[in-house]
């Protein structure tokens, strides 16, 4: 078969020039990727409310710059593999500006392709350290880092003095990371580490493990990873007898755990972002969440609004839609948000946020410890 | 005699895990045994049992239905029946219409239907990690120092007498019976037991059958002893399984038995004296290992090229 040269030119320039006409019309989109389906499918509820209900109030307020913001929804699974074709995608779809991903292990991969085609992209989630720590210009987060989260609990474990402490992690960027920053301060603070040691994420027997801790004879179990393997860790923990404080990160901080460990998830210690919407400032977003039937109690719900408002401020400042503009504007502004005063660092990172120590309940809630 | 207690302790923990191997081992095994090929959606019909019965122990809860022993045994039927027909179903549309092709083609029949099932589930019942409720309770101590005690679930004890009175129902079911021996004959030589007069296609619906069920039983088993199911939980049981099944030396039932406990004790060796990251290492690699150096297994007889 042979196509001419000639036409096969004006085939390419023609859609070319179709692309070309359909990012000029006047709507910025926004695109959303996380998990809406997967294991940690709900902390993808909540960065999705969160920033469909920013682009809803941004645009009944006349937009920016006039123009309206669409937001345009990608389901990465949490699955690094799967991110990075949803990053693919969302740059052949002409989408400019991020709000994801969620969890570390797909944003890293992810940020590699936005940074390289131009695409300026907010994480409402993942602490990471790694993820700001290239040197890359358009990748930015509202949420603090692990090197943040893990010595708060480092420090909040070391006070309660105890005589042992284990700490098992999921091996993935997330969980490693943040058990890596507890033991370095646990250490610092000389605190006996009787284990440090990875489990396998998606496991479901731990009785060995659990054998193991009782074994160390361990009072202090520090978990680094998602609800669905500490949620099981507990319940069979429990039923082995083993009597242990356990403590996590945001990560295993959500109603879902109650569900799998039942009873045994009362008392759990978790570092969460502190409540943005018991914030009073926040109570009329707060309402407004409720009227359309959301939660917006979640961790990840008003870090993921803010991102979008945060692309849409960083738009008005820079005048312009160019997401490097966007980016410098971002770097060099200060922004009233959901989540406090935003100001950035050069590497993307928020200046300052703090985390809270809750202690869990087996009905879902929780309070703060002090 | 800490060390010792604790050594016990993980022998235990193994052996249980072990058994549930086994228990699904035996339908990998049952299937090459007799067609010769790899059913990778074994995993997927285990998972389906573990789902229908968490849906029926919690339909019996609503129906205010709290005593035990009928709970247990309705919620075994129930998840036998499914996953027996869905295990029959599956053979029907999915391997029958390929049988007798090369090799690869009911390899990758299986492959699909495996990620079809997984795919179903996700859309039938979320894909979320479920909580299954611990219906039984407590255990006892079997040794304890000063600072460690051993002990034995009830649970553990649950899943140790279901997989063996499983596993000699199966054995008596093979050994005596009428339909048992066909199977037998049938492994043996599949053109020349249907010349003999044996509904040949009969017999490889119930071996697809009997591994369903017994793999239905696994899944009751080990959604009450792990706590919690997703539908992706079917995928790397099956895989486990199926090594226990080449491990112990596929198409050999006391292979799959013996493979499944040393796969269990194996694993929970490793995580209880080494870590728990080698756990899957040591168990794929003990996989690697007996491909290289003895191909048919602990307990296979040299294969005679099939089909």
């Amino acid at each position: 078969m042979r196509i001419s040269v000639k036409k096969l030119a004006t085939a390419v320039s023609a859609s070319v020039a179709l692309m070309a006409a359909g990012q000029a019309s006047a709507e910025i989109q926004i695109g959303i990727a996380g998990p809406m389906t997967g294991p940690v499918a709900q902390y993808g509820d909540m960065q999705f409310s969160g920033a469909r209900m920013a682009i809803k109030r941004i645009n009944e307020n006349g937009g920016v710059m006039g123009e309206k913001l669409v937001g345009v929804e990608y389901d990465d699974v949490c699955d690094p593999k799967q991110a990075v074709t949803v990053a693919n995608s969302l740059v052949n779809d002409g989408v400019r500006f991020v709000v994801g991903h969620l969890c570390s292990s797909s944003t890293q991969p992810a940020s590699d392709i936005y940074e390289d085609e131009g695409v300026l992209m907010i994480t409402p989630a993942s602490t990471n350290p790694d993820i700001t720590d290239r040197g890359y210009e358009l990748v930015f987060r509202t949420i603090g880092l692990d090197s943040m989260q893990g010595p708060v609990a480092g420090n909040f474990i070391a006070s309660q003095n105890p005589e042992r402490v284990a700490i098992i992690h999921d091996k993935q960027q997330y969980g490693e990371g943040i058990a890596t920053a507890v033991r370095d301060t646990l250490k610092e603070k000389g605190v006996d580490i009787a284990m440090f040691e990875g489990i396998t994420a998606g496991a479901k027997d731990f009785s060995s493990l659990i054998s193991k801790l009782k074994q160390a004879d361990v009072d202090y179990v520090y978990y680094g990873g998602y609800h669905p393997e500490l949620g099981l860790i507990l319940r069979q923990a429990k039923q082995a007898g083993l009597d242990a404080q356990f403590m996590g990160p945001e990560g295993v901080g959500n109603k879902d755990i109650n569900t799998i460990a039942g009873d045994a998830a009362e008392g759990l210690l978790v570092t969460l972002p502190p409540s943005f919407d018991q914030k009073s400032e926040n109570q009329d977003l707060v309402k407004a969440f409720e009227d359309a039937g959301e939660d917006p109690t979640g961790p990840f719900v008003l870090t993921s609004y803010t991102a979008v408002q945060l692309i849409a401020d960083g738009i008005e400042k820079a005048d312009s839609t160019d997401p490097f503009d966007v980016a410098e504007a971002l770097r060099s502004g200060s922004f009233d948000t959901p989540i406090g005063t935003v100001q950035y660092d050069k590497k993307g990172d928020l200046k300052s946020f703090d985390f809270v120590v809750y202690r869990w309940h087996s009905d879902g809630t929780k309070t703060p410890v002090k | 005699m800490q060390d010792l207690l604790y050594f016990f302790q993980q022998l235990v923990n193994g052996l249980t895990i072990g058994s549930t191997y086994a228990l699904i081992a035996i339908g990998y095994t049952m299937v090459y045994g007799i067609i010769g090929m790899i059913n990778f959606a074994h995993g997927e019909i285990y998972m389906i049992g573990a789902y229908t019965a968490l849906i029926t122990i919690t339909g019996l809860a609503t129906l205010g239905v709290t005593w035990l022993p009928l709970v247990l045994i309705v919620a075994l039927i129930c998840a036998m029946i499914v996953s027996s027909a869905m295990g029959w179903a599956v053979e029907r549309v999915a391997y029958r219409p390929v049988r007798g092709r090369h090799r690869l083609i009911p390899l990758i029949s299986a492959i699909g239907m495996s990620i079809f099932l997984q795919n179903y589930v996700h859309l039938a019942q979320g894909s979320r990690n479920i909580g299954f409720p611990a219906l039984i309770h407590g255990g006892f101590t079997f040794g304890s120092s000063d600072t460690f005690q051993a002990q034995i679930s009830y649970m553990q004890i649950t899943i140790f007498i279901t997989t063996l009175i499983c596993m000699t129902a199966l054995s008596v079911f093979i050994s005596r019976s009428r339909t048992g021996r066909a199977c037998r004959a049938v492994s043996q030589d599949l053109g020349m037991a249907n010349l003999l007069g044996i509904d040949t296609n009969r017999i490889i619906s119930a071996t697809f059958v009997i591994g369903a069920a017994l793999a239905a039983v696994a899944g009751l088993l080990l959604g009450m002893y792990y706590g919690s199911i997703d539908p992706l939980f079917g995928f790397i049981a099956g895989l486990k399984a199926f090594t226990a099944a080449v491990l112990g030396g596929i198409g050999s039932i006391p292979g799959a038995m013996l493979g499944g406990l040393i796969l269990g004790v194996g694993e929970s060796m490793t995580s209880g004296y080494l870590s728990g990251e080698y756990k899957d290492v040591v168990s794929f690699g003990l996989l690697i290992l007996i491909l290289l150096f003895k191909p048919t297994g602990l307990l296979g007889k040299p294969e005679v090229e099939k089909i």
